[in-house]
């Protein structure tokens, strides 16, 4: 058995203060924790002395608030003021204030964390599933005190992550790579799907609240915003987290003043981490359910309310340089109409709700959109966050070596850059192998989170692709190129502009239209369709594209249907009850580009389901319900009690 | 207790207790590797084999109900030419699954196509619900099993679909 004691240092160091232990040692922090490691040469051989092992600990009160904390709950705390936020209070003539609510998801990623490690002399081998190796390796170096140059990681090829492998499986590696040490074996640890599911970092929960102040037309003066995000009992990614909630939350919307609280709360729950998205879900749930209610308090239109506070050319919120183009709503808006035929659908489920507001009859149906954007930028995934390599080789038997981080990525992108290799150099597709660089400590590099980075890895394989072919006939074989990207610089940024400031740079715009029906004898939200308008400059590949998207918006609206994770009942039997919606229940999903084929750079459209969905979800279940329920997920038995009590 | 069951041809004798389920059977005794035990509830279809010539959840099958019986799983499954128009319609449609669910959606496609030849959007999506993972775009999914049925009624008869 191998407890805490036995390792050379205790824990991960992270932004928490005490870092994250690789075994609890004085403290249990979570259900679920890891306290040591009970090594046998088989899985079955482990659970027999796993049942005869008997833990001693003294019960104390675990902390579960988190809506009114104590300071020493607080992880991570922003700030930030902008305008003379008393003085247009006063000057408002209405005044709103609403808290939303966001459950714990989980996002049911393909495989369960593992990891396998193994010495030779001095050096480590570790294989697991991981969006980021540098990470891992940093933290492996740390833990076991080795220096980073006789660690090697090699990430196993994975389904979608979903975010859910960031920081998570460096514990696990770390865990392996100690007990390997310590028995002189090759170490492997693979989570079953239920300790999976009931025992690893789910999607954080969050609450905010958002007092507004607006004038006799509708339009924005102030906004108070207290954002409160439950991280559990540990995330390292909590100031990350906070960042672009808040960067996030003031949406698409231009206001003169503004104060923002934000804070990473501390609770005695599985570690509630940065899932798809990383905090921009919370935010845009938020704004966009709160656009709704303002529109509802003035009897008008929500699309009108948010055309009259949309961010214009040269505006900007905090003090952030100005947009320099306008945002594309209207033309969103205007494609977004026509193929979902929303304000026929929309007039028609307002009549239906006026003359039937308890719903007892007929239709229980609702339509809503939302307009969000993907920003390619991270506020404190490490310096080189942003910097992604490529390496080329031809050899003379013409196969192509493409070395990259983004080894680790997904099949369909990895076809989609074969296709983009072979055409340049006029090879086979399956002439062309994808691999690690071998001495990836030698470059920080950050995580590859959804589909940050894929553009620009395509954009580096076709660079150094055609550097190639230029020497290909003057040199002999083989032939490299390299090339890296510079951490994204494209807007100067003020001295004191607030880290979280959204600077607009390398965005791609979505509208998004979904449309819903409550079962009217379960309550549950059925979504039967979502219609995505995208503008994000050049699609390189539009098949991978839609394939890549469509996939997410199921992600994002299974977590909209799902069961809120309740840490404490949660059991095997709702893992599956909530892992997504089944072929059979498929909603119709319909995605159009705004001229993909321009000559633009190209921008990460991967989280923009997770962004727009659930905002336009909840709002067209408001719609059906003709109730603001302020809270997402909902659960069934909720809805209905909702719909009896109206 | 012992089973006796043709596993991929071979007859196997396996070593099982009362309360094992298929899949930790075959995982265990014959490690292989193309079966995953992982919702245990019959709804990723991580698990999927064909058991006297249906196809069936192994994590949802007892052992002990083996005994007697032929199981296929996709380590012979794969040998079959039909595997390789699956192959070239996930490539060619960009849906290929991730490895932890491509046997399974492999072996489901594989089994509408015999039974089916030209199968309609409804067989597809009633097929397809035996397997659940958030890797794939279930739409482009759709569109891979009626080129794979394409390819492998142009392969067999040399006909179009």
């Amino acid at each position: 058995m191998i407890l805490a004691q036995d390792l050379p240092t205790y824990s991960l160091s992270t932004c928490f203060k005490e870092g994250i232990p690789v075994f609890a040692s004085e403290q249990i922090s979570y259900r679920g924790e890891a306290l040591g490691l009970i090594l046998g040469p088989d899985p079955g051989s482990c659970d027999e002395l796993a049942a005869s092992a008997r833990v001693d600990c003294d019960e104390e009160e675990p902390e579960r608030e988190w809506e009114s904390f104590s300071s020493s709950q607080i992880v991570f705390h922003y700030s930030a003021e902008y305008g003379d936020l008393d003085a247009k209070f006063d000057a408002a003539s209405i005044e709103l204030k609403e808290v939303y609510r966001n459950g714990i998801f989980d996002h049911h990623y393909s495989e369960p964390v593992g990891a396998l490690a193994q010495w030779e002399a001095s050096k480590l081998s570790v294989h697991c599933a991981t969006q980021w190796p540098d990470d891992l390796r940093r933290h492996l170096a740390d833990v076991l005190t080795v220096p980073e140059s006789d660690i090697v990681v090699y990430p196993t090829e994975m389904g979608r992550t979903l975010d859910g492998k960031l920081w998570y499986p460096s514990l696990v590696a770390a865990q392996a790579a100690a007990a390997a040490k310590i028995s002189g074996k090759p170490v492997r640890i693979l989570y079953t799907r239920e300790e999976d599911f009931l025992h690893t970092t789910k999607q954080a929960r969050s609450a905010v609240s958002i007092r507004s102040g607006s004038d006799d037309q509708g339009r924005l003066l102030a906004l108070d915003i207290v954002i409160l995000i439950n991280i559990g009992a540990y995330n390292p990614l909590a100031s990350e987290l906070i960042y672009q909630a808040v960067s996030a939350i003031t949406g698409i919307y231009s206001c003169p003043a503004i104060r923002i609280e934000a804070y990473a709360i501390r609770s005695n729950t599985i570690p509630l981490g940065a899932m798809g998205s990383i905090g921009a879900t919370h935010a845009f749930f938020a704004i966009e359910a709160h656009m709704n209610n303002l529109a509802q308090r003035y009897a008008k239109h929500p699309a009108e309310i948010k055309a009259l506070n949309m961010l214009k050319k040269g505006q900007s919120v905090f003090g952030a340089p100005g947009l320099s183009n306008d945002i594309p709503f209207a033309r969103i808006h205007r494609e977004l109409e026509q193929i979902s035929d929303y304000p026929r659908k929309y007039a028609s489920y307002e009549l239906v709700k006026k003359r039937d507001p308890g719903c007892r009859e007929g239709i229980v149906r609702g339509i809503a959109l939302t307009l969000g954007y993907q920003t390619g930028r991270s506020f404190s995934l490490q310096s080189g966050g942003n910097v992604y390599s490529v390496e080329v080789t031809l050899d003379r038997d013409l196969r192509l070596r493409i070395k990259t981080q983004a080894a680790i990525g997904s099949e369909p992108l990895k076809t989609m850059w074969r296709k983009t290799a072979a055409e340049i150099l006029s090879i086979q597709e399956d002439h062309i192998d994808f691999l690690l660089p071998e001495n990836t400590h030698s470059l920080p590099s950050g995580p590859m989170t959804l589909s940050r980075g894929s553009s620009l890895i395509h954009a580096l394989i076709e660079k150094t692709c055609r550097s190639i072919q230029k020497k290909r006939f003057r040199e002999s074989l083989p032939i490299s190129a390299k090339a890296r990207t510079r951490p994204l610089k494209t807007q100067a940024v003020p001295e004191n502009l607030f880290p979280g400031a959204q600077l607009f740079d390398s965005v791609s715009w979505c509208g998004t239209a979904v449309e819903v029906e409550i079962d009217t004898l379960t309550g549950i939200p059925i979504p039967l369709a979502v219609w995505m308008v995208i503008d994000a400059g050049k699609i390189v590949n539009q098949q991978t594209a839609l394939a890549s998207l469509r996939a997410s918006a199921l992600s994002a609206l299974a977590l909209c249907t799902a069961n809120d994770f309740d840490p404490l009942e949660a059991g095997r039997k709702d893992y599956m009850a909530d892992s997504g919606l089944r072929m059979l229940q498929l909603p119709r999903i319909e995605i159009e580009f705004i001229e993909p084929d321009r000559n633009t750079a190209a921008r990460g459209i991967g989280e923009l389901p997770f962004i727009t969905i659930p905002a336009a979800f909840y709002s067209a279940l408001t719609q059906a319900l003709g109730l603001d329920p302020r809270q997402l997920p909902l659960k069934g038995g909720e809805i209905l009690r909702l719909l009896e009590g109206s | 207790m012992i089973i006796d069951v043709t596993v991929n041809g071979v007859q196997r004798h396996l070593k099982s207790r009362s309360g094992d389920r298929l899949v930790d059977m075959l995982r265990k005794e014959l490690r292989l590797s193309s079966l995953n035990a992982d919702c245990l509830q019959g709804r990723c279809g991580k698990c999927l084999v064909f058991m006297d010539g249906r196809i069936v959840h192994s994590c949802l099958i007892p052992a002990f109900k083996a005994r007697g019986g032929t199981i296929l799983t996709f380590e012979e499954i794969a040998k079959n030419p039909e595997v390789n128009d699956i192959e070239k319609a996930f490539h060619a449609t960009h849906t290929q699954p991730c490895p932890f669910c491509h046997t399974a959606k492999t072996m489901v496609i594989f089994d509408l196509l015999s039974r089916v030849p030209l199968p309609s959007e409804e067989d597809i999506v009633e097929a397809l619900d035996m397997v659940s993972c958030p890797c794939g775009d279930p739409i482009g999914l759709i569109q891979t099993v009626k080129l794979a049925a394409e390819l492998r009624n142009k392969r067999k008869f040399n006909r179009e679909a």
